[in-house]
């Protein structure tokens, strides 16, 4: 017997019960569809990420005196290490010759203020002369205005750079050059607006101040850790400048010969890691979530089958009367659970696409619609299906004929 | 004239529980390829249980069933379904239609188990529904039919495939004495046409379109007569 005559059977026999139908695949529905939103969405950011460390350069590294803290009693140790200062920075510069550029920076949130009007949740960074220039390149300077200088820094004055964002929100149709604000409670007087630099990942790269590192550490002390930005000359001196940049620190904070560093140094790479390690966690449980609604829909598709096959057991009877095989049989109901879990799949891939756009669209996370993982879905519930229906299957194909034909 | 079918002491013991029900207690019967037989007898005679035999739904518990020279009991369970389809056309007292397909879909199935081709099953299909007088009824389901269309389409599906032996438990039993008139009406053509039938049947008048009788009782053959 043809494929075809069992797919139009059981196109017609699903077609009879369609809300049963809808129902019995409502498992699979749901397993593929979290699959691929979840994939769309974590395939999606990937991309993102990728390229926009791409194209920050990951020739950029970052130190710090903590590095990867895991419990209390080592972040106190950590704490009584020396803090880095812009000297460091300057000694990166002049004694790495993989080194292109090296700045400082310490951060904080604060609300800022101009006249009656506030921000708040803004990043206030203390920053050396060489730090908006190792973080984001030549492309972003100031749109008016100038830079933080070296003699800012060394003479500890009280300027600020703002975002676009500080300048949109504090100063409509009033220049801000000149202008005194409030960072806290410490006064700074606006010398620059920064270029404009778009979002990453949702959150504005346009919401900060920064002042002369100097001021930073006398205005809100030193407890902020300072960090070092230090950018190679290009990815083939990479871990050149790494390596450099370890030797010069060493020797600057005098670790002995068989200490470990007191320090440690993180790029892009170390980045790249740890949210890697994130979404294979996201993917794993993408992957739990699928799995239990699959077996669970498949569970739920064999019941659903075994009704079918008792309440069809005269037509079952029929057909073998008339000359049916069993391996025609189990074809039948085979290919009847394989369209009704198809079907599930096929709901689940779309309801899954449309939730990842929509989702991208709301919000700021991406989607990337990746054709695997449509096609594993698909895949998947076929199989599924294809699995939890043989049993049933079997039990309508073993069915004795006259048995089955005397049934009422 | 080589038998068509060949019983010999064929015997069918049912387990219901710990009893033991005696169906058929040793039956021999030869039947050539153009026959019309009637088989009668009382009710729990073993008619149906020696139906489903000669049909190939059951087998014997002893004895020997040879369907055109072959021993049923050595066949699987596939062949015996290729004999179902291809040898043996089946008529039931309750129709056995497939409630959800229209006439000449009912009528189509063997075809499709027999693995015919798309256009030739249109032509045997229609050929069929013609011979029985059911060309203007080909798309009714079998609820939109009468008692008496519905056999007549199942009459069709018995003769579809060309089987050498059609088989009609109590075709008439659930049909008034006129439309089961017609029935044998065409019965009486399709042995004409050349094809063996053998007949179960609780009604003298029904049993006399047969040309030859064997009565049951118990489980044996009790008279074997020509008509
Ligand atoms: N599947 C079965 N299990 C147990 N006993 C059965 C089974 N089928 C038939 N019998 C018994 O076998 C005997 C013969 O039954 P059968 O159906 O052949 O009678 P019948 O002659 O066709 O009767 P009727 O004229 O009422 O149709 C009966 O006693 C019946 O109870
Ligand atoms: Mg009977």
């Amino acid at each position: 017997m043809q494929l075809s005559e069992n797919f139009r059977i059981a196109v017609s026999t699903l077609g009879v019960h369609k809300v049963r139908s809808l129902l019995t695949v409502l498992g699979t529905v749901i397993g593929v569809m979290s699959v691929v939103t979840i994939v769309s969405i974590i395939e999606g950011m990937n991309e993102y990420v990728s390229e926009r460390l791409v194209a920050e350069g990951s020739n950029t590294f970052y130190v710090d005196k903590f590095g990867m803290i895991t419990d209390y009693e080592e972040y106190l140790e950590a704490l009584k290490r020396e803090d880095f200062t812009p000297e460091d920075a300057r000694a990166v510069e002049r004694l790495s010759p993989s080194v292109l550029a090296a700045g400082a920076v310490s951060e904080t949130q604060k609300t800022v203020r101009y006249r009656a009007k506030s921000v708040s949740g803004v990043n206030v960074q203390g920053v050396d002369e060489k730090y908006r220039f190792v973080e984001s390149g030549e492309a972003v300077g100031v749109e008016s205005g100038r830079e933080i200088s070296r003699e800012d820094v060394l003479r500890r004055k009280a300027i600020c750079v703002i975002g676009q964002d500080v300048k949109d929100k504090l100063f409509t149709g009033v220049d801000p050059i000149g202008k005194e604000i409030r960072a806290g409670r410490h006064r700074f007087r606006i010398v620059g607006v920064g270029e404009r630099k778009g979002s990453l990942l949702g959150m504005s790269q346009d919401s900060y101040v920064t002042v002369p590192i100097s001021a930073f550490r006398k205005a809100y002390g030193t407890r902020n850790p300072v960090y070092l930005v230090v950018k190679a000359r290009d990815q083939a001196s990479y871990d050149l400048a790494q390596d450099e940049t370890r030797a010069v620190l060493r020797a600057r904070r005098k670790v002995p010969f068989s200490e470990p560093d007191d320090f440690s140094i993180m790029g892009a790479e170390t980045f790249m890691e740890l949210y890697r390690s994130f979404t294979s966690t996201a993917y794993l449980v993408t992957v739990g979530i699928a799995a239990i609604s699959l077996i669970v829909g498949g569970i739920v598709i064999m019941n659903i089958m075994l009704v079918s096959v008792t309440e069809r057991t005269r037509e079952i009877g029929i057909r073998k009367a008339i000359g049916a095989r069993r391996g025609e049989i189990m074809v039948q109901f085979l290919i009847e659970s394989l369209i009704l879990s198809g079907t599930g799949g096929l709901i689940g891939v779309l309801l899954g696409v449309a939730i990842a756009l929509f989702v991208s669209g709301v919000s700021p996370l991406p989607a990337a619609i990746r054709a695997w993982a449509i096609l594993m879905g698909l895949a998947v519930a076929c199989g599924v299906g294809t699995f939890f229906g043989i049993y049933p299957a079997a039990r309508a194909a073993k069915l004795d004929p006259i048995v089955a034909l005397r049934y009422e | 004239m080589d038998n068509l079918i060949e019983l010999r002491g064929v015997t069918k013991v049912y387990q219901v529980g710990a009893e033991e029900v005696h169906a058929l207690n040793g039956i021999d019967l030869d039947l050539t390829s153009n026959e019309y037989l009637a088989i009668m007898g009382p009710s729990g005679s073993g008619k149906s249980t020696l139906m489903n035999l000669i049909g190939c739904l059951d087998t014997p518990t002893s004895g020997s069933y040879r369907f055109k020279d072959q021993e049923v009991k050595d066949l699987s369970d596939d062949e015996l379904a290729r004999i179902r389809n291809k040898e043996i056309g089946f008529v039931f007292q309750t129709f056995n239609l497939l409630p959800r397909a229209d006439a000449s879909h009912n009528v189509e199935l063997p075809l499709i188990y027999a693995g015919v081709s798309r256009a030739e099953r249109r032509t045997k299909v229609d050929a069929a529904l013609k011979a029985v007088g059911l060309e203007d009824r080909t798309r009714h389901r079998p609820s939109e039919l009468s008692g008496g269309q519905r056999q007549r389409a199942a009459i069709a599906r018995a003769l579809v495939n060309e089987p050498s032996v059609i088989l009609a438990d109590e075709p008439t039993g659930n049909l008034d004495s006129k439309t089961g008139e017609e029935i044998m009406q065409a019965m009486e053509k399709i042995h004409r046409a050349g094809n063996a039938i053998v007949l179960v049947t609780h009604e003298e008048y029904i049993a006399k379109h047969a040309r030859r009788i064997i009565r049951l009782r118990d489980g044996l053959i009790e008279a074997d007569e020509l008509v």
